[in-house]
C-alpha cells in the first residue's frame, strides 16, 4: 500500500516537473505582428567648438600639458524619432554616457508593430536643438508576420541602415 | 503579522504534507530531505551535463547541431541525458522552493539559524543564471528569446558602455566567442561558485545531510529517467535573428521572470528581484525572534564525555581543556552564537538521570528555561492523574500542534523543547517508577524534527544504538514513537495515543 502511494507521489512530482517545463506556452507576438528594433551606439557632437590656445595661455601651462587646442568634453544628447506613417513608434532623448557626459549615447528599443506595410521614417539629431534632424531616412517596408527589422546607424557612411 | 503568515503557510504546507506522510515512511518522505534532495538533483545535472559537454560544440552553428545530434541521432543516451539534465534542473527548483517555504513557515530561519538562511540566497542567484545560460547554449528559438531578454536585463546595469542586446539583432553580429563565454559561465564559472556556496550554506551544521537515503535517490533517479523517456526534451527551430518566434514552449521554472521584462521594464524587474532578495535577506530580523537562554554547562556534573558535542545538530558545543582544576581532561563549552536551545545536548548527557535523589537533579548540561528537574516534576504530576491499566504519558515537542490536541482531550502530556532533549533514563523512570504503563513520544510531525536530529537520535537511543542507551530492563513495547509506523497511520496524535493505550 505504501509502495503504491510512493509511486503515485513520484508520478505526480514528475508530472508537475514535466508540465511546467514546457507548458503553458508563451506567446511572444501574435500572428499579425512583427518587430522593429532600433539599436545603435553613436556619439553626439561636442557641445562647443575646439579653440586654439593663445601663446600666453600655453606659457601658463606646465610644459607637458601644452596642447595647442582645447576641446570641451561634453557631448550633445541624441534626439531620435521613429515613425510609421503618422504613428510615433519611438521618440527619445538619449544622454551621453560617462561621468563627464563625453561618451557615446546608446539607442536600443524593440517595438512590436502590426505586420504589413509600413512607411518608416527615422531621424536623429546629434547637434542639439529642439527642431529638425541632421540624419534622417524614409523607407517603405512590407513586414511579414514575425519579421525582425533592424535599424542601425552606419558610422562610416553616416546614414541609417534599415534591414 | 509574521505569526499569521507562518500559520497560513503551515496550513498550506499541511495540504502537501498530509498525502505525502501517508505515502511515505517518515525517513523516506522527500519533505524531510529537501536540502539533500536538491544536492542530489544537482549531482544528476552535473553527471548528465558532462555527457552533453563531450558532444557539445561551442560555435553559432555547431551549438544547435550538436544538441540536435544528441537529441535525435543519439536519443537512446544523449537524448536521455539531455532530458535528465533539464528535468533534474527543474526538479531542483521545486525542491528549493519547498525547502525555503518550509523553513520559513516552521520558523527555522531566525535566531541563530540566520546564517544558513542568508547563505541560501546567493545559491538562488547562482542556480537561476546557471539554468538560463543552459538555455542559451542550445541556440534555438527559445535560446534566441532568452539571449535577447537576458541581454536587455543586463544592459540595465549601468556598468556596460555598449548595448549587449544589440549583439542579438542579426546573425552577422553574433560570433562563436559568445558561445565560448556562455559555455565557460555555464560549465565552469557558475558551478564552482555554486559548490562553494553549498559548502558555505551547510558548513556550520554538525553532520549536514548531503545525501538523501539511498532508496530515495534510486526512486528519484527512476522518476527522472521515466519522465525523460516519456517526454524527451527537444529543441525549438534553430535560432533565426531575422525572425521572432510567435509561440514558445516555456520553462517556467527558470524563465518565469522574462515575460515581465516586456510587460514592465528591465529596471522594474531588477527592482523586483533585488527587492525580494533583500526582503528574504533581512527576514530573520523581521522582527527579531525572542532570544532563548542557551544551554548551560554545570562543570560540577560535566566529565567532558563529548556526547553532547557529538549530538548537537548545530555545532554549538566544543570540548576545551578543563578550566576548573578537576581531574577530567576536557569540559563542554557552549557557543552562545550557535546554540538554539533545542536541548538535544541534555538528552545526550549521561548525568541527566531522574533517579538522582540524594543530590539535586542538575545534569552536566541543561536548558535554563526547561531544566531536566522540571521535566521530572512534570512526569510525576502527569502520572499522578492517570488511572486504570492503560496509563500513557505522552512527551511532546514545545509548540507542536499535537501537544495542544492531546491536552485539550485531557491526556497526560509532558512538554520538552525537542524530543532529543529527553534522555532514555526519563522513559525508564516513567515505567519503572510506575508513573504510567506506556510512553508515547509525539515528536515533530512526521519525525521531521524542528532541530534536525531530535527524532533520529531518539530512535537510536531507544534502539540502544546510541549513547545514552535505554536500559535493557525497559520493555520496548511499552514505548511508541508517533512518527513511526503503525502509529503515524492513526490520522492524528490523539488517535495514536488512544490506539497505543489499547495495546498495553
Amino acid at each position: 500500500m505504501k509502495l503504491a502511494g510512493e509511486i503515485i507521489a513520484y508520478v505526480v512530482f514528475a508530472l508537475v516537473v514535466g508540465a511546467l517545463s514546457v507548458w503553458p506556452r508563451y506567446e511572444l507576438i501574435t500572428q499579425e505582428q512583427a518587430i522593429i528594433s532600433i539599436a545603435f551606439v553613436h556619439a553626439g557632437e561636442r557641445v562647443g567648438e575646439c579653440r586654439k590656445l593663445t601663446q600666453e595661455e600655453l606659457n601658463a601651462l606646465p610644459p607637458n600639458m601644452r596642447k595647442p587646442t582645447e576641446c570641451p568634453r561634453e557631448r550633445h544628447p541624441l534626439r531620435v524619432e521613429l515613425r510609421s506613417g503618422t504613428d510615433m513608434l519611438y521618440s527619445d532623448v538619449l544622454l551621453p554616457s560617462g561621468l563627464w557626459s563625453d561618451g557615446k549615447s546608446n539607442v536600443y528599443q524593440r517595438i512590436v508593430v502590426a505586420a504589413g506595410r509600413h512607411d518608416l521614417f527615422v531621424g536623429m539629431n546629434d547637434r542639439g536643438g529642439e527642431q529638425g534632424f541632421n540624419y534622417e531616412q524614409s523607407v517603405t517596408l512590407d513586414l511579414s508576420s514575425g519579421r525582425n527589422v533592424v535599424i542601425r546607424f552606419d558610422e562610416k557612411q553616416h546614414r541609417f541602415d534599415i534591414r | 503579522m509574521l505569526a499569521m503568515l507562518q500559520k497560513a503557510g503551515r496550513a498550506g504546507f499541511e495540504l502537501l504534507r498530509r498525502p505525502l506522510s501517508r505515502a511515505f515512511e517518515h525517513d523516506q518522505n522527500p519533505l524531510n530531505h529537501l536540502g539533500a534532495l536538491t544536492i542530489y538533483l544537482l549531482w544528476i545535472v552535473l553527471i548528465s551535463g558532462i555527457w552533453l559537454l563531450i558532444f557539445f560544440r561551442t560555435s553559432v552553428n555547431g551549438a544547435f547541431e550538436s544538441v540536435e545530434y544528441l537529441t535525435n541521432q543519439q536519443w537512446y543516451l544523449g537524448g536521455i541525458m539531455r532530458s535528465l539534465h533539464r528535468y533534474a534542473s527543474d526538479a531542483a527548483i521545486v525542491t528549493i522552493l519547498v525547502h525555503i517555504v518550509k523553513e520559513f513557515v516552521f520558523d527555522r530561519y531566525r535566531r541563530n539559524r540566520w546564517f544558513n538562511w542568508i547563505t541560501g540566497i546567493p545559491l538562488i542567484w547562482m542556480i537561476f543564471p546557471l539554468g538560463i545560460t543552459g538555455y542559451w547554449l542550445v541556440w534555438d528559438e527559445l535560446a534566441q528569446y532568452v539571449a535577447i531578454n537576458s541581454a536587455e536585463l543586463l544592459d540595465r546595469i549601468p556598468i556596460f558602455t555598449d548595448s549587449m542586446a544589440g549583439n542579438f539583432l542579426s546573425d552577422d553580429l553574433l560570433s562563436d566567442r559568445f558561445f565560448t563565454l556562455m559555455a565557460f559561465l555555464h560549465l565552469i564559472g557558475l558551478p564552482i561558485f555554486l559548490v562553494f556556496g553549498i559548502w558555505l550554506h551547510v558548513f556550520r551544521l554538525n553532520g549536514p545531510r548531503i545525501n538523501p537515503p539511498q532508496r530515495m535517490m534510486a526512486a528519484m533517479l527512476i522518476c527522472m529517467l521515466v519522465l525523460s523517456a516519456v517526454f524527451p526534451a527537444i529543441s525549438h527551430e534553430k535560432a533565426n535573428l531575422a525572425m521572432t518566434p510567435q509561440m514558445l514552449k516555456f520553462d517556467w521554472y527558470y524563465l518565469h521572470v522574462f515575460p515581465l521584462i516586456q510587460t514592465w521594464s528591465p529596471g522594474a524587474v531588477w527592482l523586483l528581484l533585488v527587492g525580494i532578495s533583500s526582503l528574504i535577506m533581512i527576514a530573520p530580523w523581521l522582527p527579531p525572534a525572542r532570544k532563548r537562554q542557551v544551554a548551560v554547562v554545570s562543570l560540577d556534573n560535566c566529565n567532558g564525555c563529548k556526547r553532547c558535542v557529538d549530538d548537537c545538530p548545530f555545532g554549538a558545543l566544543q570540548l576545551l581543556p578543563r578550566s576548573d582544576g578537576q581531574s577530567y581532561e576536557h569540559e563542554a563549552v557552549v557557543d552562545s552564537g550557535l546554540c538554539i536551545s533545542c536541548g538535544i545536548c541534555v538528552g545526550a548527557c549521561p548525568t541527566a538521570t531522574p533517579f538522582r535523589t540524594r543530590s539535586e537533579l542538575v545534569p552536566g548540561i541543561d536548558l535554563p528555561e526547561l531544566p531536566a528537574a522540571d521535566i521530572r516534576t512534570a512526569i510525576r504530576e502527569a502520572g499522578a492523574v492517570l488511572e486504570g491499566e492503560q496509563r500513557v504519558i505522552a512527551f511532546g515537542c514545545a509548540g507542536e500542534k499535537s501537544v495542544q490536541e492531546l491536552r485539550k482531550a485531557g491526556a497526560s502530556v509532558v512538554e520538552v523543547a525537542c524530543m532529543g532533549q529527553l534522555p532514555p533514563a526519563f522513559i525508564d523512570f516513567v515505567l519503572s517508577r510506575d508513573h504510567a504503563d506506556g510512553v508515547l513520544l509525539l515528536g515533530c510531525q512526521d519525525g521531521n524534527c524542528n532541530y534536525r536530529y531530535g527524532a533520529e537520535w531518539t530512535e537510536q537511543r531507544l534502539a540502544r544504538e546510541r549513547d545514552p542507551r535505554l536500559r535493557q530492563r525497559v520493555n520496548s513495547e511499552m514505548i511508541a514513537c508517533a512518527w513511526q509506523s503503525p502509529w503515524c497511520d492513526s490520522g492524528n496524535a490523539l488517535a495514536a495515543y488512544r490506539r497505543f493505550g489499547e495495546t498495553l
